[in-house]
């Protein structure tokens, strides 16, 4: 067996650049599943709209207990429908994301 | 026998302990934590051990999950997140180990109880805040101010926080419903196994198909208990990369 060339080494290191490359895209394109996307849109507005009226109702509770003012049910109102707008808006963003991941992919192809 | 698709993530008091009026039993919940911190221990201290050039199987593992972590902090967050490293690895291992540790029959499953992946949760976006507060000071605060006329500003402020907090929701009741769903429909299928079997007749050898049921809704649960650490952990890069550079992913 002649002894190993420096050619032959530094086609070894473009294989293994290659492989490493192709490896980490790989990784990166874990493609989310429909159900996944379904899920995390509903999941986002759902939260979002849970956090809201449960902020409104803990104001609610607050200033009947600690304050002579009573806002019962103002506090939860408002607050409710500010939560359904950043549901909304949180729904929106995850849309942006996944349509820019989506695009970038099809670049890549 | 009382087939109860829910029983398995009762947690019931193995030692019973009171400190005051607070119960701190050790329950079959902190037994199956403290395994799943033994697990990832053992299985990383094991791996290493050897310290090949070129790694052993199990070796391999360990490396192949360090690359993991390391890669998905270096693409959401950048070369400045690696600081997290130690933070989003343990994170990422610890919901892994427990996801696949409770997928084993009879084992309890950590992270399929609230409590637990919200405490996660409050983890993750404590450290946002503070490195968030500490990197910026009081100018973290425009994270909650978008780029909008002054007069929409009273209204979108609260919209902003709002949405900042729904992630402490989002986050955990993600990761806890994928395993509490997961394990519910596995249990569910099993007791169609069970009841057919005991059905008699031709039904009991009907019982075969739910059984096969049973093979494909592990290897679904197998993928999810792997896609749920990840997402979890790539979620938590792209908080901090929040917290690190503000405003600069618009």
């Amino acid at each position: 067996m002649p002894p190993p060339q420096p050619d032959d080494l530094r086609r070894l290191g473009e294989r293994i650049d290659e492989a490493e490359q192709q490896r980490s895209q790989s990784v990166k394109a874990a493609p989310p599943t429909p159900l996944g996307i379904a899920f995390r849109f509903g999941g986002e507005m759902v939260a979002a709209v849970a956090v809201g009226a449960g902020l409104g109702w803990s104001v609610d509770w607050a200033f009947d207990h600690w304050s002579p003012f009573h806002t019962r049910p103002w506090g939860m109102v408002v607050l409710f429908v500010l939560g359904a707008t950043a549901g909304i808006r949180n729904v929106m963003r995850a849309a942006q994301e996944l349509n820019a991941g989506m695009a970038e992919k099809d670049v890549e192809k | 026998m009382a087939m109860n698709p829910m029983e398995q993530f009762e947690v019931r008091p193995i030692v019973p302990l009171h400190i005051g009026p607070y119960d701190v039993s050790f329950t079959n919940q902190s037994l199956f934590m403290c395994i799943v911190v033994a697990a990832v221990t053992l299985f990383l201290t094991f791996a290493m051990s050897g310290r090949r050039l070129v790694p052993s199987r199990t070796q391999s593992m360990a490396e192949l999950s360090y690359e993991f972590v390391a890669g998905m902090i270096r693409s959401t967050a950048g070369d400045k997140g690696l600081v997290f490293f130690p933070f989003v690895f343990a994170i990422f291992m610890f919901v892994l180990f427990s996801n696949f540790l409770g997928l084993i029959p009879g084992a309890f499953t950590v992270t399929s109880q609230i409590i637990v992946t919200f405490a996660l949760t409050a983890l993750v976006m404590l450290t946002v805040v503070v490195v968030g507060f500490a990197k910026h000071g009081f100018k973290f605060l425009m994270l909650f101010v978008p780029k909008a006329p002054w007069y929409l500003l009273p209204l979108l402020v609260p919209i902003e926080v709002i949405s900042f907090l729904t992630r402490l929701v989002s986050l955990s009741v993600r990761l806890f419903a994928n395993m509490l769903a997961g394990h519910t429909m596995l249990a569910v299928f099993a007791s169609f196994v069970v009841a057919l079997g005991a059905a008699g007749g031709i039904l009991s050898a009907l019982s075969i198909t739910p059984m096969f049921m049973i093979i494909f809704i592990v290897t679904l649960e197998l993928l999810v208990a792997f896609l749920q650490a990840y997402v979890f952990s790539v979620l938590t890069c792209i908080y901090l990369n929040e917290a690190l550079h503000l405003h600069e992913h618009h």
